[in-house]
């Protein structure tokens, strides 16, 4: 093969990029059109990660707001607790679970998931408690039950907010499930510190622009399915 | 009216104390009264009487602590709070329509909890929204695409949806405007006067109070029962000074807003035809009531007052020297009347019926002289029947 | 997979294992023959993650905080403002650190810089939403009485925007403070190394760094909820303990 031609940073007309990996440079188009395979099970892996703990986390949460909508003083205590598995960094929760559940997938998904509690939660009770007085009144004054209420009046109301929250646990999880290498789990992070080479550049670049482009997607993907979940919004005032 | 066929309940009161835990003193005390079925009941007081309080406890969004309202012949304990709600209506201030739902799903809130057919539903809500005004295709839109009146509105058809026997209102036009508060009273009046339902309704204005209500219940702080009464007896005969202050002063000018034109005796104006003699139109001022002609056509509508000046000459001229306005209807209230002499000046105004006919002239005079002998001319007519529209 | 159950007694027994790591110095197995563990190493390694987290926070705060103020001030850039906070949080720390130690080069500047970046978005954000939340009627009157600019926002706006501010710089200290747990990649040692180095630490310095790590996390989340109480204007306090 002919010695590259540089242009700018990137080499471009060499199909196999060796010369441009070897100098280690920051993007080689050309090793990514070729490799591009490897990437496809880390992100699979990745989405499931994210899907897997999003999941789990809504639908424990979801019964946290449930046990606490007609029981205030809980709110407090739940805060705190689902505040506190906030703050301890994954990394750390990977590692204190490791005695108890062992390396793998699911050791990363239980600390992911538990990341997710507290701003699913304070959503979901921001949402319901945002709810105006006069509609509740109205539906109780005209024979709902309180079940009758919650599921067909409180829930429906407080959507947008449930989902904002659910679009900041997705996006924030996903940037955090690269550390799911670490304990094991796969993921996009496995092409981030690809054996003990965490200098190839460009795998680094890939890896990392897949994880963003993804936490992008699930949020516009969220953020649509709000919409259709709330036509009323859309509808133009008077 | 079809829907559920059921006919208007009465409303019995029977010594209903409440108390909120906590409080020593009573927000609702000894309350004893009846309200017959398809009448409405107007509780009304100043802020904090208790008045909401006692209209909320018959669908117990309040809880009875002491006593029992029963309506028609069940005690509102016997049922579960949910199903007694089903069975009525409630109506309040923010009104607190469903925003996720459009206007066919509110109003189909409590047919669909009762179990109703969708047909029979469906049938339902283009009858409701036929009956408060509103065109059919304003069943999909939702409640934020709707003006506060037209929402307002909604808010009564979603109460009247299953039919109930007894219906709730606590202050349902406290939020609009005045003159928006005037047409949906109207309209609401008018409603009654067809569905003749049992009407509990909460309002702090006294004006409110007695266009709205057959018998008022005026309320005092701490939940007392200060008068029972209708209307008409209440402006005559408040049974002590809270009352009588509550009321207003302007109680004379209250009770002219209960009574039509045709309440009361007229005078007689000397009646002056085109071309008639001028003689024989000055024999008849004699002696007459109103001591100007008032110019008629032949089918004895009024065309105008008859001055000195246009009593020159041989006959009666054709155009009078002054205009017969204000012209008033028997039907006109008199309040409506009495404010249309002062405003235009005029000493006499003629009162014609329902084809346009002199029937007689009214003046500031007579009303005045009703005024101070109200007391019997009203036992002569009765309880004057209430103006509605 | 979910290895079986480890019957509770050998729980403890790692625990307690681990716990000795941090406060006996002992002789690494795998680290041939040097010492490791023991308190001062874990306070060694403590000091430089806190002396991190506050430096990025520190110039997170210094950026962040003016350019938040003035612009929830002026009531513009608002799709900025958030649009940058949404977009903070789909940075995936790894892939930045790792980036920092192949490209830009190891060391503790250019690590607090990374941090630092990492850091702004919650706290511009949350600044620009505090500022713009607070009460319009009281600014208003600070105007009308003849306050300047920097008076308005400096005695009006930022005291009672202070209790959601103070939010999004906890938020904020968490990523970073987290962030910095895997800065032993990047050439700057923290506790992370503890995790990350099992081949010189061994399984019970794995386990021991992961308490150290979430034990200094919690109690610098606490110590800053102190911080928030004490900075919300008493006034405040009451409805800003709701909203927290």
């Amino acid at each position: 093969m002919a010695d590259p031609v540089p242009i700018a940073q990137v080499v471009i007309h060499q199909r196999s990029g060796e010369g441009c990996i070897q100098e280690d440079r920051v993007f080689c188009p050309g090793w990514a059109i070729d490799n591009i395979d490897r990437y496809v099970d880390p992100t699979l892996q990745h989405v499931v990660l994210v899907a897997a703990s999003v999941g789990l986390g809504f639908a424990i949460a979801f019964g946290l707001a449930l046990l606490s909508h007609r029981r205030r003083w809980l709110v407090p205590p739940l805060i705190g607790f689902t505040g506190a598995l906030y703050t301890i960094p994954s990394l750390a929760f990977f590692f204190l679970l490791l005695p108890i559940t062992g390396r793998g997938r699911d050791t990363a998904i239980i600390a992911l998931t538990a990341y997710t509690l507290q701003i699913i939660y304070r959503n979901i009770v921001a949402g319901l408690a945002n709810v105006p007085g006069d509609i509740k009144e109205a539906g109780r004054g005209m024979g709902l039950t309180e079940r009758q209420l919650l599921w067909r009046v409180e829930l429906p109301l407080a959507t947008p907010e449930i989902v904002a929250g659910l679009r900041i646990a997705t996006v924030s999880t996903v940037a955090l499930a690269t550390l799911a290498v670490f304990a094991g789990g796969g993921g996009l992070g496995s092409e981030i510190i690809a054996g003990s080479n965490i200098t190839f550049k460009t795998g680094i670049v890939i890896a990392g622009s897949i994880a963003i482009l993804m936490a992008f997607a699930f949020d516009a993907f969220l953020f649509l399915a709000q919409r259709v979940l709330t036509p009323w919004r859309r509808a133009v005032q008077a | 009216m079809r829907g559920n066929g059921q006919t208007a309940a009465a409303v019995h009161y029977d010594h209903v104390t409440k108390v909120y835990p906590g409080r020593s003193a009573p927000a609702v005390d000894d309350l004893d009264l009846e309200v017959p079925a398809g009448e409405i009941c107007v509780f009304v007081g100043p802020s904090g009487c208790g008045k909401t309080t006692a209209m909320r406890m018959v669908n117990r969004t309040v809880e009875i602590t002491e006593g029992d309202i029963r309506v028609g012949d069940v005690s509102v304990r016997d049922r579960r709070p949910a199903e007694l709600r089903r069975q009525v209506g409630y109506v309040i201030q923010q009104i607190g329509l469903f925003p996720h739902r459009s206007v066919a799903d509110n109003i189909a809130t409590v047919p669909r909890l009762l179990g109703w057919e969708a047909e029979r539903t469906r049938a339902r809500i283009s009858e409701l929204l036929e009956l408060i005004g509103l065109d059919p295709e304003f069943a999909d839109r939702f409640p934020a695409q709707l003006s506060g009146g037209q929402q307002q509105r909604v808010g009564v058809a979603r109460a009247l949806a299953a039919d109930p026997p007894v219906m709730l209102m606590d202050e349902p036009f406290g939020a609009v405007d005045p003159i928006n508060r005037e047409r949906l009273q109207n309209e609401f009046l008018r409603l009654q006067a067809e569905l003749r339902k049992t009407i509990l309704f909460v309002t702090h204005d006294i004006d409110e109070a007695l266009k709205m209500g057959d018998r008022i219940a005026v309320m005092k702080a701490g939940g007392h029962l200060a008068q029972y009464a209708t209307p008409a007896e209440l402006l005559m005969a408040p049974s002590d000074p809270f009352v009588e202050d509550f009321v207003g002063a302007d109680r004379a000018l209250k009770r002219l807003a209960l009574m039509r034109v045709r309440d009361i005796d007229l005078w007689k104006a000397p009646l002056a035809y085109v071309g008639q003699p001028i003689a024989e139109v000055r024999a008849k001022l004699d002696g007459a009531e109103v001591p100007y002609p008032l110019l008629v056509d032949s089918g004895r509508r009024p065309l105008g007052w008859l001055s000195e000046r246009d009593l020159t000459g041989d006959l009666v001229p054709g155009r009078p020297h002054t205009s017969p306005d204000p012209v008033l209807d028997l039907d006109d209230v008199m309040r409506d009347a009495l404010s249309d002499l002062l405003q235009t000046e005029t000493q006499y105004a003629p009162v014609t019926d329902a084809k346009g006919q002199i029937a007689g002239v009214l003046s500031v005079e007579i009303i005045s002289e009703f005024l101070t002998s109200a007391d019997a001319a009203t036992e002569e007519h009765g309880a004057p029947e209430r103006p509605h529209g | 997979m979910i290895a079986p159950a480890k019957p509770p007694l050998a729980l403890l027994g790692q625990f307690g294992d681990a716990f000795d790591f941090i406060f006996n110095e002992q002789i690494g197995r795998f680290s041939g023959g040097e010492p490791v563990g023991g308190p001062e190493q874990v306070l060694d390694l403590a000091a430089t993650q806190l002396e991190l987290t506050g430096l990025a926070m520190a110039l997170a705060l210094a950026v962040a905080l003016p350019i938040g103020l003035w612009l929830g001030h002026r009531g513009k850039g608002e799709l900025l403002a958030v649009a940058i906070g949404n977009s903070g949080r789909a940075l995936p720390e790894l892939a930045i650190i790792a980036f920092m130690a192949a490209a830009i080069g190891v060391g503790l500047l250019n690590l607090t810089i990374a941090l630092a970046i990492l850091a702004v978005p919650p706290i511009l954000t949350n600044t620009y939403v505090a500022v713009r939340q607070v009460d319009r009627g009281a600014v208003e009157a600070a105007q009308g009485m003849g306050m300047s600019a920097v008076g308005v926002i400096g005695r009006v706006e930022l005291p009672l925007a202070v209790p959601t501010i103070m939010s999004g710089v906890r938020t904020s200290t968490t990523n970073v403070v987290a962030t910095a747990t895997i800065a032993p990649l990047a050439g700057v040692l923290t506790l992370g190394d503890f995790i990350i180095n099992r081949n010189v630490y061994g399984d019970d310095g794995v386990l021991a760094g992961a308490i150290c790590v979430a034990i200094l996390a919690l109690a610098l989340e606490l110590l800053l909820s102190v911080v928030q109480h004490l900075l919300t204007p008493r006034g405040l306090r009451a409805v800003a303990a709701e909203a927290a």
